[in-house]
């Protein structure tokens, strides 16, 4: 009876011990930044500046990015979801099932937040006239060019498809050991943005604004065999994700790769040269097939999500605070440069007016479309089949036909369970 | 006195009447307590409750599962990607568990040889063992990576390939450092029941062979194999066992690809679990390859049972 009284005397000071941690900081967030060595004091920044405005405290939780999406899940599913958690704009659809996030247009009010916000900005967390987010940094993923690289192979940066395929090859037999252009070839996350961007540059869709998939088209065949032919002429190289070709680019082994504009603060880690290595990082319009097209660009941002038991906040909530403070002109003028990314709100976009790099970003965007993969709720399947396929092609296990041939047909199936679902 | 039997002596009110075994049966059951909590909680709750989402729809988009009965299972009937995981894992489990068995035995017969520094070698071979699978994955990466690979930098050295080879990008490369990667860890807990076996060998009766002429060859088939057989059937029991279980080094390595290629069974699991969120499908594979577990681990409680 000792032993079994001293078991549940223990068990009771360890559950009020945990109990106590637990109720420590007034609010958690969670996110991705604050698990990437070059974002963590840009977060901390934002913590502590909050503690300082409004007296709260809140606990930051850092996942990495690839693993944001199943720590949501399953925090979800055992009812733990912290009470703000920063989100890839792309991911919100799936996350938008979920009946504890906050419609943030009740918390705030539409009219202020349209007030506040950049309406490409507002756009991110929106879907279906429910604000299920804050933008907290915006931009687009498109191309980027390595310049010390590119005056090595003695090249410009290329305007159109082949000036780029020529310079591809100039790196290749210039610059020793290196991938002259690191395209995404493992990790369907990647490979999906990557094939999606060179998709559009060739004039084909994945799947159009009515949710039919039209894949299958001599667009995209051209598209896929363009990325195929780029492995084989080892002008690309298997093995590649993202994080692979920020690395690549920031030893100088590779002349241009697809990214958001936080990837000038990864090249200044990633050098070892900090701010110094920035007149290396270039941002250019993505080729174009001919002289006259247009360049085109992914929209891209991360959002903050507010989620509660009821999916109910009122506007003095810790959280609410946290988000006033996050999107504010001292934290818009602060976090998102320090990630290199646009800020969100008009005021603190016109406080950055003059910073060069995000100008150049902007102008190179061109024609800046959403993900049209991930505004499905069934994105994660749709991003499964895409990456499988083009790395089927890439790896040259199924010829460009059949791989295209096989995506028509998965996606579509996938799109016709999601519909009956929805 | 002389003719007295215990019954005979007075017993104490206080005494238990199972007497003293039954005071230790009660502490036994009490120290079993938190281990028998920890197994509910941890393994028995969560297998209970993906046995019943295996009937159950629930994805992500879903407030609440849906009760399907067992259509799970014969969507998982129809679809290849599962078949092409259950092939995936009888090759991985075959092959891992067959290289191990045959790595294992050898090295347990080279240590078991008298020679200088024995013991140190005995206890460096421990190191795959020892060291967390993970990073044994992450080594192995690092070997076939095929830019900054040690493996692409010896061959290119011996001018056996012009470039560096991408082996983790070929379907046959990437299972061949899944399986070498697996039985690099699994060496040693083989070797280690090797070993014990070789210490009770009785080596008049190989001197004996020897002296009759017998090679090597023959001493292993004759003396050495049939005497290991008790070792032999627990180590390839386990080893199954292990195999069919096996996810971190496989996740670590190559995430289940190039494309589905070192897909087995627990990789599929993960990925309609944590990549889909298709909980009651990912269940329903769970249910089925806890399915393939149960032959060999049966096998292995009945050898334990019976004291073989």
């Amino acid at each position: 009876m000792k032993i079994t009284a001293g078991i549940l005397r223990s068990t009771a000071i360890v559950m009020a011990l945990t109990t106590g941690i637990a109720k420590a900081a007034d609010l958690t967030w969670m996110g991705s930044s604050y698990a990437e060595p070059a974002n963590k004091p840009a977060v901390e920044r934002m913590i502590a500046g909050f503690k300082t405005s409004s007296g709260l405290t809140a606990e930051p939780l850092g996942f990495a990015w690839g693993d944001m999406q199943k720590n949501i899940f399953l925090k979800a599913r055992s009812n733990t979801l912290p009470e703000i958690v920063q989100l890839q704009e792309r991911w919100l659809p799936t996350v938008a099932n979920l009946k504890t996030l906050v419609d943030l247009n009740t918390v705030f009010g539409k009219e202020k937040l349209e007030a506040t916000f950049a309406p490409d900005a507002l756009a991110l967390g929106n879907i279906g006239g429910h604000q299920w987010g804050l933008p907290v940094f915006s931009g687009t993923v498109g191309m980027v060019a390595n310049k010390a690289v590119l005056d090595q192979a003695g090249v410009a940066v290329p305007k159109t498809v082949d000036e780029f395929k020529a310079a591809l090859i100039a790196i290749r037999d210039k610059v020793p050991n290196s991938v002259p252009y690191p395209m995404a070839t493992k990790n369907n996350g990647s490979i999906v943005l990557d094939f999606m961007i060179w998709n559009w540059v060739y004039g084909g869709r994945i799947i159009d604004d009515d949710g039919k998939v039209v894949i299958e088209s001599d667009a995209s065949r051209a598209a896929l065999s363009f990325a195929v032919d780029l492995v084989k002429e080892r002008l690309a190289a298997p093995e590649i994700d993202r994080p692979d070709s920020r690395r690549l680019t920031a030893q100088g082994q590779a002349g241009f790769y697809i990214d958001a504009p936080v990837t000038r603060t990864f090249l200044r880690d990633f050098s070892g040269k900090g701010e110094a290595f920035d007149e290396n990082v270039l941002p250019m319009p993505m080729p174009v097939l001919k002289g006259g097209d247009k360049p085109v660009s992914v929209l891209w941002g991360h959002i903050l999500s507010m989620f509660a038991p009821d999916a109910k906040v009122e506007l003095d909530a810790p959280a609410s605070k946290f988000l006033s403070y996050a999107t504010s002109d001292e934290m818009q003028t602060d976090f998102p440069l320090a990630l290199s990314a646009l800020p969100t709100t008009k005021s603190a976009r016109a406080a950055v007016a003059n910073d060069a790099y995000l100008t150049n970003w902007a102008k190179a965007a061109g024609d800046a479309r959403p993900n049209e993969v991930g505004i499905w709720s069934n994105a994660a399947e749709l991003n499964q089949i895409v990456g499988e396929e083009v790395q089927a092609a890439i790896l040259g296990q199924k010829s460009v036909d059949d791989a295209i041939g096989a995506m028509q047909a998965r996606l579509s199936d996938s799109m016709a369970k999601a519909k009956q679902e929805n | 006195m002389a003719g007295n039997t215990i019954r005979d002596y007075p017993i104490s009110p206080l005494a238990s009447r199972r007497g003293l075994k039954g005071g230790q049966s009660r502490i036994g059951l009490l120290l079993l307590l938190p281990a028998a909590i920890a197994f509910t909680a941890v393994i028995l709750y969560p297998f209970a409750q993906a046995l019943g989402l295996s009937l159950f729809e629930y994805t992500i988009e879903m407030s609440a599962p849906r009760f399907i009965g067992f259509a799970n299972f014969v969507n998982i009937a129809g679809s290849p990607d599962v078949w092409a995981a259950f092939v995936t894992t009888a090759v991985y489990v075959s092959l891992a568990t067959t290289g191990t068995l045959v790595l294992g035995l050898g090295w347990a017969l080279l240590m078991n040889q008298p020679f200088r520094g024995r013991a140190a070698l005995r206890s460096l071979s421990l190191l795959p063992w020892v060291l967390p699978s993970t990073v044994s994955a992450f080594i192995w990466a690092w070997i076939f990576n095929s830019r900054y690979g040690v493996l692409n930098a010896l061959l290119i050295e011996l001018g056996l390939v012009d470039v560096p080879q991408a082996w983790l990008s070929t379907p046959q490369g990437a299972m061949l450092a899944v399986i070498l990667t697996k039985i690099w860890l699994s060496i040693p807990l083989f070797m280690s029941f090797f070993l014990a076996g070789l210490q009770s060998l009785d080596k008049e009766q190989i001197d004996a062979a020897r002296v009759d002429g017998a090679g090597n060859w023959p001493v292993l088939r004759d003396h050495i194999l049939p005497h290991l057989r008790p070792v032999l059937i627990i180590v390839i029991v386990l080893g199954i066992i292990g195999n069919l279980q096996q996810f971190d080094t496989i996740y670590a390595l190559t995430q289940g690809g190039p494309v589905r290629a070192t897909t087995v069974l627990s990789v599929e699991v993960y990925k309609r679990a944590f990549e889909q969120w298709d909980i009651g499908f990912a269940s329903a594979i769970g249910v089925l390859w806890v399915a393939t577990l149960l032959p060999p681990a049966y096998f292995y409680l009945r050898m334990l049972v019976k004291g073989n």
